[in-house]
């Protein structure tokens, strides 16, 4: 920490109140190193944006001798969540936003009716500081990104920028009992081909939708994917697998491998 | 979508959907059985192999970052599952369970065109049926420029940051070893002492206990051995249960252990300068805390980060 403070904040100790920010004040939910970081990266946060959608979840039967994808889940999960990110994204848009960093996604079940989910996108509208415009999404308007502003920094460094979030939906709903009544007694261990089946299906189908997303949006990768599985009140039988991840493309200027500092190594002697 | 509809009956496209998916299914299940890759995983495997889709990474920033740096290139995000119905052995089927995935987490790998898988993480889905469980590999198909596709990958269960840090010190992770066993103990005799004078040792129990951490221990030994020449960060679950029939106690004891394997040539020390620092974070130190890289095993004790 250097005892030569910038003039702005030496104004601001000293009582002086700066009149920087036109709209008087931003809003962010960075905690400090974040902010430090985002900041760092060359960009200033300019206002929290939220979409959220309380969304209907049809129902859908099927047969429960079947290994099936119950599309019309499926359907709900994922134009729920597009609507609250859209919202959110709307929101950035009219702020003048390049970008959206730290989005988290989230859905919530509504006391009253099984039927009815909450799906709120959240996250920190940031401009480039020099006015920069070639951060944002191919469409024009401001890139999504889930990744905190610790990762958002290490993404620039490592030579790529975030366009958008991109996930996949797969509602499946996995064979019940029935299949396994014949194997009661057998007494070796056997697998069940089916259920296994099941398991494939469901989660290609989530990332290849993941995917489609990602090549819409004309991105080189998908970094930080999470393919996890989820139940929102459904039959126990009844699995959401998802997969979720940031699209990117290389920066503009390229940062050559060779130019990736090695990290420092530490060792805490904390006890 | 009106709210008759499903009087009216499944339209054209509906049948036609129901008929792809039925058809795939019976493609991955005669896929699985002949130990290939199914159709619709292989062909996109191979478009994200010949860059014609995106690459797909579970990797965080900071780990594209050092993968980068040391010419890895991520390719596409593979998994294996194997769901197995334990006829048998519940101990058993763990060693047996894990492999099968394993096998077939190598041959996705195989058909991206890789060189080593990294980030794999082991994951059961929460769903109790019948007497059965998953077991669902999921992980980073990784190119190491510079070198041809390999005919054999390497499963490394250890994030980007760690597999960099092994490498740099000539320690290859290669695998994941399980070594699983189990015993009943039938003719338990309780030792009329212990009823009365308190401080005993139980000999029965402490023989069975060792008996079953010793011979699953020496299965992990057995089947590392084909993968490498050490484990490292053992990740431990034993369970031990009492019943009785006809007044007589018996007692069940399983343990399984789940280790990371490595290549490591002797002698390479790292070639890294550390610096000493003390963390005046108020919580956790984030330096020496990890989070939980696997959850198959989470409700059980566990050393280390495996």
């Amino acid at each position: 920490m250097t005892a030569d403070l910038p003039v702005h904040a030496m104004e601001r100790l000293k009582g002086l109140r700066s009149s920087a920010h036109s709209t008087g004040v931003f809003t962010s939910d960075f905690s400090v190193n974040e902010f430090l970081l985002v900041r760092k990266a060359g960009f200033e946060p300019i206002g929290l944006c939220v979409g959220s959608c309380v969304y209907h979840v049809g129902i859908q039967y099927g047969s429960w001798s079947k290994n099936q994808e119950l599309e019309v889940l499926s359907k709900a999960m994922y134009h729920a969540r597009e609507l609250a990110m859209s919202r959110m994204r709307a929101e950035a848009t009219a702020m003048g936003a390049d970008g959206i960093v730290g989005v988290k996604l989230t859905i919530k079940r509504l006391e009253w009716d099984d039927q009815l989910l909450e799906f709120i996108a959240i996250g920190t509208g940031v401009v480039h500081g020099d006015g920069h415009k070639g951060f944002r999404a191919h469409d024009g308007g401001p890139f999504t990104s889930d990744l905190s502003g610790q990762d958002f920094w290490s993404l620039l460094h490592s030579g790529y920028r975030p366009v958008e979030m991109v996930m996949g939906s797969c509602v499946y709903h996995i064979a019940h009992r029935g299949i396994l009544s014949g194997l009661g007694t057998v007494a070796r261990n056997v697998e069940l081909e089916n259920f296994t089946s099941a398991m494939y299906e469901a989660r290609e189908i989530a990332i290849e939708r993941m995917q489609f997303e990602a090549a819409a949006a004309k991105a080189e990768g998908v970094v930080g994917v999470d393919i996890r599985e989820g139940s929102y009140g459904w039959h126990t039988h009844v699995i959401e697998f998802f997969a979720i991840g940031t699209a990117v493309l290389p920066l503009a200027q390229e940062i050559a491998p060779e130019k990736i500092p090695d990290p420092i190594m530490v060792l805490s002697v904390n006890d | 979508m009106g709210l008759f509809d499903w009087l009216r009956g499944p339209s054209p496209e509906d049948i036609a959907r129901r008929e792809a998916a039925e058809q795939r299914q019976a493609e991955i299940q005669s896929a699985l059985l002949q130990g290939t890759v199914p159709a619709m995983i292989r062909s996109r495997l191979e478009g994200a192999r010949a860059g014609r889709l995106p690459w797909v990474a579970t990797l965080t920033p900071a780990e594209l970052m050092i993968a980068r740096s040391h010419g890895l290139k991520p390719i596409a995000a593979v998994a294996a599952s194997c769901w197995l119905h334990y006829g048998w052995s519940w101990t058993e089927g763990h060693a047996q369970g894990w492999d099968a995935a394993l096998q077939r987490l190598r041959d996705e790998a195989r058909a991206a065109g890789a060189n080593a898988v990294l980030d794999v993480k082991m994951r059961t889905i929460p769903l109790e049926a019948g007497n059965s469980m998953d077991f669902t590999l999921v992980g980073t198909a990784v190119h190491v420029e510079g070198l041809p596709p390999s005919s054999d990958p390497i499963v490394a269960t250890v994030p980007a940051l760690e597999f960099v840090k092994l490498l740099e010190a000539d320690v290859v992770p290669t695998g994941i070893a399980i070594g699983a066993y189990y015993e009943w103990l039938l003719n338990f005799s309780i030792n009329p002492n212990m009823t009365w004078m308190g401080n005993i040792e139980s000999h029965q129990l402490s023989k069975l206990w060792e008996k079953v951490r010793r011979n699953a221990h020496q299965n992990l030994r057995v089947h590392a051995r084909r993968q490498g020449n050490g484990v490292l960060s053992h990740l431990n679950f034993s369970e031990m249960f009492e019943d009785e029939v006809n007044n007589q106690k018996r007692y069940l004891a399983r343990h399984i252990v789940v280790a990371t394997t490595v290549d490591a040539r002797r002698g390479t020390p790292l070639p890294h300068d550390f610096r000493f620092v003390v963390d005046i974070h108020a919580d956790g130190t984030p330096l020496t805390g990890t989070t939980p890289h696997h959850q198959s095993y989470a409700s059980n004790e566990s050393e280390g980060a495996i």
